[in-house]
């Protein structure tokens, strides 16, 4: 198969809707029949979500849990790639008055990151603070999976309301 | 009003998150004297809209005391950088990408008058956060609920190229190492001419007749001097005398040949002692 029709199939493929599983794309992505170069792709597939959380007692999400935030990062085969967080200090209740607020933390293995393999059980753990480097999979899976725990410590007398924030992930192509 | 349909839609549950994301590529973008523009193809392959912001800054690969890669952003370069960050520019910088959608950045370059021949580096930053999430329930305002949303940046590579460039790398230092059921390796490797080393690290660890039981090939980019570790499996390896052969050569299958500078490959070789 030559290179131009085997990156009009990826392109096929990537005009096509798939719904309910982690979207993403492999290998060239063209534009009107032009080879431009390998795509990378970084997919939320789920936001850190501590549910209901009990006044006064901290609350921890780990990694592993199903609350935990998570990424899909998809490019070159065995590419290496930075993995990096600004991470907020605290939430904000978005119903309350101006001023409730909640702390959260973040600890030294807070973090996963697995190569090739969406299975947080066999991930390493990485302190989100410092940030980490990852190798993407080989070319039968060239991902990297991602997974992000946290803990919440509201006040005795924290106001009730929904309290949230914003986690970013910096991924770069090395 | 917004965000709190989106942190209710997230923390009452009824609905999953659909995946996220924006496909980008190229993942390295090379910009010629000549034309003085590229294109960024931005692709959204799931049922929600993404907002998009882009921004340059200037950085390069750079290795810290680990020998893990990581890059070096520097906030203020010099007169002396090859920072092309500062002219640089996005068309448009904020977007939103419907779904299903494709849109196209295109960047333009402004150099000043009189640059030098050579290449010129900065770092695209595309921002992209996941559209609004739908709300099927009611929050309890009675309760404590937590829940953060999570944004996406993606940084890649673009060079400018103007006049001759030429690139080469020096490769020094190879040294090894058994961890656990790992070799490292390490080898310092610097950058030469004025264009940085785009190519590929390939390592492999023979016996005494030649016999390979482990080997890597890895992406490399060297912009100045950089001493990576890598790491070969080789699990159980007996006792013995070992060759470990490490080579770079400008050979990547991820880009186009043509963007790809030409270099003669390097390669050195080193003893290595399982106890």
């Amino acid at each position: 198969m030559s290179r131009l029709s085997h990156a009009g199939l990826l392109l096929l493929g990537l005009l096509v809707p798939r719904r309910g599983v982690p979207q993403g794309v492999s290998g060239s992505v063209g534009i009107d029949a032009n080879v431009i170069g390998q795509a990378v792709t970084v997919t939320t597939l789920s936001n850190l979500n501590f549910g209901s959380v009990p006044k006064g007692v901290a609350t921890t999400v780990q990694p592993t849990a199903a609350g935990a935030g998570a990424w899909q990062i998809q490019g070159s085969k065995n590419a290496d790639v930075s993995m990096a967080f600004v991470l907020p200090a605290v939430l904000t209740n978005i119903q309350a008055l101006p001023g409730s607020t909640m702390p959260i933390s973040f600890g030294a293995t807070s973090a996963r990151w697995n190569r090739a393999t969406n299975n947080v059980a066999g991930a390493t753990a990485f302190n989100p603070v410092a940030g980490t480097t990852g190798k993407l999979g080989p070319p039968a899976n060239p991902f990297i999976y991602l997974w992000i725990g946290g803990t919440v410590s509201p006040a005795a007398a924290t106001k009730p309301g929904v309290y949230t924030g914003t986690i970013i992930v910096t991924i770069a192509y090395l | 009003m917004k965000a709190t349909g989106l942190a209710l839609g997230l923390l009452c549950g009824a609905a999953p998150l659909a995946a996220q994301g924006v496909v980008i590529a190229p993942h390295a973008v090379f910009i010629d004297a000549r034309t003085r523009s590229g294109a960024v193809l931005l692709y959204n392959p799931n049922t929600e809209p993404v907002e998009v912001a882009v921004s340059f800054f200037f950085g390069y690969p750079a290795t810290d005391s680990a020998g893990r890669i990581v890059v070096d952003s520097i906030r203020r370069p010099d007169s002396t950088s090859v920072s092309a960050a500062a002219w640089l520019q996005a068309f448009p910088r904020r977007l939103t990408v419907p779904p299903l959608e494709r849109q196209t950045i295109r960047l333009l370059a402004t150099p000043p008058a009189g640059l030098a021949d050579g290449e010129y580096w900065a770092r695209l930053v595309i921002s992209a956060k996941g559209g609004q999430l739908p709300v099927t329930g009611v929050a309890d305002t009675a309760r404590v609920k937590v829940g953060l949303t999570l944004e996406v940046r993606t940084i890649i590579g673009v060079y400018y190229r103007k006049g001759a460039v030429h690139t080469g790398v020096a490769l020094s230092g190879l040294r090894t190492a058994v961890v656990g059921d790992s070799l490292a390796l390490w080898a310092r490797v610097t950058q030469q001419g004025n264009a940085a080393y785009i190519g590929t690290a390939h390592a492999v660890l023979t016996d005494s007749t030649g016999k390979t039981f482990s080997e890597m090939k890895a992406p490399i980019g060297v912009y100045y001097t950089m001493e990576p570790r890598y790491a070969l499996a080789i699990g159980a390896l007996a006792p013995g005398r070992y060759r470990l052969r490490f080579d770079l050569s400008t050979g990547r299958e991820d880009l186009a040949p043509e963007l790809v500078l030409p270099s003669p490959p390097v390669r050195d070789s080193v003893e290595v002692r399982v106890p």
